[in-house]
């Protein structure tokens, strides 16, 4: 087994034995039914006592051969109206960026935690798409409103 | 005077071994051609020689058993006819294809007394060294970069394997960096050959069936949005071919992006923000300049200069792609064009677009020279570091034939005043390697009757003893866990599990699990009255060591696919041995290690240039 799925198999497995409430984690079957480990369907749920609780975001997680060295891409499905998530769904985040946090020691739990905090705390230094940002830079009642209509559209279960 | 005379009179009885002996070459590029022409020469019994490459202009200088004839040819072939008639001795095979196809099983490998490495890879790297280590064959691996060249002797069971290290990755860029905030020559190359080229020219990821599954009514209204913004860029694609195309791209690329990226207030207040390009104002600014300036490929050009270059360029490559769009019969994938260094339509095309957008950006350019170096990701290759190094392999491979495996080093070359070629003795095993560190076994297998259930319940759990907690993965993940029981019932061979691939078993049990086991599967049809899948040999598995001592204790010796674990006699024994011998020198070693690692961090990865499309054209390379 590489050293990429090496980790990754230890990676669902410290997920299957414990992980935070209201999030999932899972790799994607494929057609023979196998679990590939390089892409996993995930779902972060919003904070509580924030503008987005109640919602639960779901978002690809693609790893590369070169995972843990590098870091995986997180991708909003369908994209996320969200100042740093940019049009395609790509979350731009810190600590998915290997010049800046990215670490190989950390886990998928972290990642999703990190989105979590992400979702009520956008990081207005580096923007990701200009509809989320400019509103809200300039409108935030518009953006409050907007944020609330999206946790309605895609509601925890 | 008979041809081997020398070499029997300076390597004696280990001459007639050599002879013998069955070796594999992988690889006959650089270092192959220079280590293909020492075996020959040496008298080796029977080289095999595989590559799946052809010649090319550029590998003239110092693939030496190439000539010009033989651009295009196979590097396999040709080295064998050339090589051959150095030595009517030796037998030679060529192999025009891919180590990594399915016909270069376990079993081929076993025909081998000693394989040696001469790729330019990692991937195939870590294909081979797996290949040997199940097949239990020793791998003379190599690697070269400029001055620096290493050579690493590898058998499984006694030394570090290929993966036993961790290796260095080409860098990436992230996504924001290109395609928000460039703040190097690089990141804008990097934008112009793997964001901008392939929007136009090659698999627009927005034209890619991304959003279909994701359509239901209550997102309909974002779908909309980003399906007007695909529609706008799929619209300038359309007019490919029309006077108004390199208006349209540049006002999009150079314009319109631009000002979306300045209105986004914040991202430069630390940063000087991005100057949008007009079009009018540069094209007047260009009349007048002659698009033959693209020759000019030492100088760094100006605005408008780069500007008729991108023009030109847009010109050139539209017109190729109309041509083979308009060949194309209906049915067939639509034609794209991909970057190439030495395509002068696609590098000036990547060139000026890479330039106008250091314009933008307040960034230097760059010459077209020093362009094609950066996106072509050309590496200096020197000839005489890979005759060195070559070299080195051959002596390498004396030890292992001799069985002397004391007397193997791990041999780097640099570029020193004090000492060109250092060497140290070789590490024993990593045992927490996930390639190496684990028990070996080959697993026999019914295609016809098998399923998964038979190797989870009755080998794996009643033969072996495995608890409840573990679970199956082949090379693509996990096929069964605790949580995943649904492909119990499934045959194997619907799982896609084939003969010659491999299955690792792990063991997730909290407490003192196994190691891992890795099992080869092999296909053949089993008398009804026995069981589908059994282990030909008797397979024990051992507990991992503990996590404490790691430092010390090599990994449990694994022979025959059988693995023993040490007891705490041999493993006290070994310890004392290790300390008596190497103690005074462990820290120097050490530190001489991390030195030349460092120096020779890129001799192990010549294929340095990695670029991914992540998402809406973000991007992602080294540098």
């Amino acid at each position: 087994m590489s050293l990429c799925l090496n980790r990754l198999q230890e990676e669902r497995k410290q997920w299957r034995k414990d992980h935070p409430f209201g999030f999932f984690a899972k790799p994607q079957k494929n057609a023979q039914g196998v679990l590939d480990l390089k892409f996993w369907s995930c779902g972060v749920p919003g904070k509580d006592k924030t503008l987005w609780e109640g919602g639960l975001f779901k978002l690809d997680v693609i790893f590369p051969d070169e995972y843990p060295t590098k870091p995986p891409k997180c991708k909003f499905k369908p994209p996320l109206f969200h100042p740093n998530v940019y049009p395609s769904g790509t979350v731009c985040l810190s600590i998915l960026n290997e010049e800046e946090g990215w670490k190989p020691a950390i886990t998928i739990k972290d990642i999703l935690l990190g989105i979590q905090d992400l979702l009520d705390e956008p990081n207005p230094d580096s923007p990701a798409q200009a509809d989320a940002y400019n509103l809200f830079k300039r409108d935030r009642p518009a953006y409050e409103k907007k944020i609330k209509q999206i946790v309605k559209e895609n509601p925890a279960l | 005077m008979g041809r081997d005379r020398f070499p029997k009179q300076s390597l004696g009885s280990l001459y007639s071994r050599i002879k013998q002996s069955r070796v594999l070459m992988v690889g006959a590029g650089g270092i192959g051609c220079e280590l293909l022409k020492n075996l020959v020469l040496t008298g080796f019994g029977e080289v095999h020689i595989i590559d799946l490459d052809t010649i090319d202009l550029s590998n003239l200088n110092r693939q030496f058993l190439f000539r010009h004839e033989h651009i295009k040819k196979s590097k396999a072939l040709v080295a064998k006819e050339t090589a051959g008639r150095f030595n009517p001795n030796v037998k030679l095979e060529a192999h025009h294809a891919n180590i990594k196809d399915a016909e270069f099983t376990v079993d081929w490998f076993k025909g081998f007394n000693l394989v040696f490495n001469a790729l330019d890879n990692l991937d195939a790297r870590r294909h081979v060294n797996k290949m040997c280590l199940a097949a239990e064959v020793p791998l003379i691996e190599s690697g070269t970069t400029g001055f620096n060249g290493q050579v690493q002797v590898i058998q499984r069971g006694k030394t570090e394997c290929y993966d036993c290290t961790p290796k260095q990755t080409p860098k990436s860029f992230p996504v924001c960096t290109i395609r928000s905030t460039p703040s190097q020559p690089i990141h804008c190359i990097v934008w112009a050959k793997s964001y901008l080229f392939t929007e136009i020219f090659g698999t627009s990821e927005d034209d890619a069936a991304e959003f279909d599954h994701s359509e239901d009514a209550e997102n309909a209204k974002e779908i909309e949005n980003l399906r007007q913004e695909s529609q706008a860029l799929k619209a300038i694609r359309d007019s490919m071919g029309s006077d108004e195309f390199p208006r349209r791209v540049f006002e999009k690329v150079f314009g319109d992006d631009i000002k979306r990226l300045r209105s986004m207030e914040d991202m430069w207040k630390s940063r000087r923000p991005p100057e949008a390009l007009d079009y009018d104002r540069v094209s007047q600014s260009a009349s007048g300049i002659d698009p033959s300036i693209s020759v000019k490929d030492q100088e760094n050009w100006n605005l408008a200069e780069n500007f008729v270059v991108f023009s030109d360029s847009l010109r050139r490559l539209s017109a190729r792609l109309r041509d083979t769009q308009a060949k194309v019969s209906d049915g067939d994938a639509p034609p794209i064009l991909s970057f190439d260094k030495d395509d002068v339509d696609t590098l000036d095309f990547v060139t000026a677009s890479a330039n106008l957008r250091s314009f933008i950006f307040g960034i230097g350019t760059k010459s077209k020279f020093d362009i094609k170096q950066m996106a072509g990701n050309i590496i200096p290759a020197i000839a005489t570091t890979n005759a060195m190094t070559a070299g080195l392999c051959v002596l390498q491979a004396f030890h292992v034939m001799r069985g002397d495996m004391e007397k193997a080093r791990m041999v780097f070359l640099t570029r020193s005043t004090e000492r060109v070629i250092s060497g140290e003795p070789l590490h024993a095993p990593n045992p927490d390697c996930p390639v190496c560190g684990v028990a070996q076994s080959k697993l026999v297998v019914d295609p016809t009757r098998a399923t998964l259930n038979d190797l989870v319940e009755s080998l794996l759990r009643l033969e072996l003893g495995y608890g409840e907690e573990f679970s199956v993965n082949n090379e693509v993940g996990i096929l069964y866990d605790p949580d995943l029981d649904d492909n119990l019932p499934k045959k194997l061979s619907d799982l896609g599990i084939k003969g010659d691939s491999f299955l690792t078993v792990v063991d997730e049990d909290d407490d003192n699990p196994r190691v891992n086991l890795v099992l080869s599967i092999s296909e053949q049809p089993l008398p009804e009255d026995s069981k589908p899948v059994l282990l030909p040999e008797k397979v024990e598995v051992p507990r991992k060591p503990k996590a404490v001592a790691p430092a010390v204790e090599p990994a449990p010796p694994v022979a025959n696919g059988v693995a023993h674990a040490p007891n705490a006699a041999d493993n006290a024994d070994l310890k004392r041995k290790r300390n008596a011998s190497d103690i005074g020198l462990e820290d120097e070693q050490i530190k001489k290690r991390g030195k030349v690692a460092e120096e020779t961090s890129h001799a192990v990865e010549e294929d340095l240039v990695v670029v991914e499309d992540s998402g809406n054209g973000a991007i992602v390379i080294d540098d």
